[in-house]
């Protein structure tokens, strides 16, 4: 068995153009340009990058909805395109779509997934009751799934994934339309279910998200692979970058002007308070602030490293 | 197999929430049978070209292929409606394969067809007064279960094919128009105007209809049949590799 549960070598995924009624076909586009990783079992696994760098064509193949167009990809040791079947039986998906039942009630749908598991009838009830409690599904359990609105079509379709124990779990973009409540405890449980040994793939557009959630992060962009690690090994790759927050007693006059002789990346002002993020190393950083404090009475000072989301924006940038 | 029998679970759950669905799946060619059969024979008689047929005995097998061809459009709709909203996607990552899928779909159906058709043969022998060629009782039901599955699998190029509902729609509603009034379905194609008698000939719905007749009442000629019989069975087989090869692409 192999020690990794997720396994890519060199894959590459080249959709045709496509062919216009009457003009010439589309140039092909490279979704995936030449990718190698692996991931341990029990890793939350984070895939970023922005829209179109191909991360939902990425999940799609090592899910076996799509076959690569060359390279490798295996989950727990197989190959997704030799034996997909086996691949099946160690994965579960949330897919970006809001994949549900329409036409059945919540409870049924839980009942319906657990029979494609091959789920017994008596596990079965169990785990949709499980499933039901832990996604707050009660007042709705028989109702049909086409009245409930999108976000509680959504913890059903996120609520399955926790009745299965699949080695791997796919996550595309899995807490769109949730509460923060609610995705807040999805992701407890998500933790729970890699402190098992489940590994979880995921992709999100919410860098808080993955920032709190990931042990590994892959960042994407127009198909290759532009940083990977843990949210630290990251943070080197842009340490000079600080945010910095004041909040004075009363905005000073002239500020503005001098917050701009700093050359900001990014800066704000809202009420007394002033934000800003400064590509420089920390001692220049600290030297601003200085400057800054001189100019009134200042209630606060926060200065901080990178945030994944500026540690993204830059890496993209670049790229 | 588990996998069969679960596509059976679901398909069976979704129809068994509404009656007015458990309704249509199994009374719908017999209602048919009993307002436009009933109808057009009490307003036209028999067929002019076959005598001694009345029109509730020819018509009779033609409300059993459209029965087959009405089941595979409604679960191609079904299927579009699945992929529409996702979960169509999410199925095929569940443990089974591609063939596993599709079987278990076109068994539904086959059980939606044979329950129907046992149904309108045997309320509608008994309303009627038609009388059946008990003999060829085997045959009808072959012939049933290779018709609904071959336009199952024609309808499913077109549920994979097209991305769009309202063209979905569109082309659902001429392939309706054309396979059903082209055919022998509805009356017998001798006496038809040169050019549309050569499009019901060459449609597969005729084919389908024409064996579905001689299993019903014995009406047909033995050699014409074998030949249309054969010719479905092909169009029903290619149907269904093409069927497959676009659910791969999926």
């Amino acid at each position: 068995m192999s020690t990794y549960a997720l396994e890519v070598e060199n894959l590459v995924k080249v959709y045709r153009g496509r062919r216009s009624l009457f003009g010439p076909r589309s140039e092909p586009v490279r979704a995936v340009d030449g990718l190698s990783f692996q991931v341990p079992r029990g890793a939350i696994f984070g895939l970023l990058g922005p829209n179109g760098a191909g991360k939902t064509t990425l999940l799609k193949i090592l899910a076996t909805l799509r076959a690569p167009t060359s390279g490798q990809a295996r989950i727990g040791g197989i190959d997704v395109v030799a034996q997909p079947l086996g691949v099946r039986r160690h994965i579960c998906m949330v897919l970006q779509e809001t994949a549900v039942e329409l036409f059945l009630s919540v409870r049924d749908n839980f009942l319906t997934f657990a029979k494609f598991h091959g789920l017994d009838r008596q596990v079965a009830a169990k785990r949709a009751a499980e499933a039901i409690a832990l996604f707050d599904l009660g007042a709705e359990a028989e109702r049909k799934v086409q009245d409930l609105s999108g976000g509680y079509k959504r913890r059903v379709q996120v609520a399955k994934v926790f009745m299965v124990h699949t080695p791997v779990l796919f996550l595309d973009e899995f807490s769109t339309g949730m509460d923060p409540i609610l995705k807040r405890a999805v992701m407890d449980s998500l933790r729970k279910e890699a402190a098992r040994g489940r590994t979880i793939v995921l992709t999100t557009q919410i860098l808080s998200e993955a920032e709190e959630l990931c042990d590994d992060i892959l960042i994407l962009d127009k198909g290759r692979q532009i940083a990977r690690g843990d949210l630290n090994a990251l943070k080197l790759l842009t340490q000079s970058v600080s945010e910095i927050v004041i909040t004075f007693d009363e905005l000073p006059q002239g500020i503005a002007p001098a917050i701009a002789a700093l050359q900001p990346w990014q800066s704000k002002i809202a009420g007394s308070t002033v934000e800003l993020v400064l590509k420089t190393e920390e001692a220049q950083a600290l030297e601003a602030v200085s400057a800054l404090a001189k100019m009134g009475r200042v209630l606060r000072v926060e200065i901080g490293g990178a945030s994944l989301e500026d540690i993204f924006v830059e890496l993209t940038k670049k790229n | 197999m588990s996998a069969i029998s679960a596509i059976l679970y679901r398909e069976g759950k979704i129809r068994a929430t509404n009656m007015i669905f458990v309704f249509w799946d199994f009374f719908y060619p017999l209602c048919y049978l009993l307002v436009f059969g009933v109808s057009m024979s009490a307003a036209l008689g028999a067929p002019v070209s076959i005598p001694g047929v009345n029109y509730n005995s020819f018509f009779l097998a033609g409300v059993l292929g459209m029965a087959s061809f009405g089941i595979a459009s409604n679960s191609s709709w079904s299927f579009f409606m699945d992929r529409d909203n996702g979960i169509f996607y999410e199925m095929l990552t569940y443990p089974m394969s591609r063939a596993e899928y599709l079987l278990g779909k076109v068994a539904f159906n086959l059980f939606i067809a044979v329950s129907q058709a046992l149904i309108t043969l045997g309320l509608g022998a008994w309303l009627l007064g038609i009388r059946l060629r008990l003999d060829f009782l085997p045959l009808l039901f072959v012939t049933v279960i290779v018709g609904t599955a071959g336009w199952f699998f024609f309808y499913t190029i077109f549920a994979l094919r097209i991305r769009r509902n309202d063209v979905f729609n569109g082309v659902t509603s001429v392939l309706y128009f054309v396979f059903l009034l082209a055919s022998s379905m509805f009356y017998p194609i001798d006496p038809l105007p040169r050019g549309l008698r050569t499009v019901a000939l060459c449609n597969p719905i005729t084919w389908e209809v024409d064996v579905l007749r001689y299993a019903t009442i014995g009406y047909g000629h033995a050699p014409k049949l074998a030949l249309e019989a054969a010719a479905f069975t092909v169009f029903a087989a290619i149907c269904f590799a093409i069927a497959v090869r676009g659910l791969h692409k999926e």
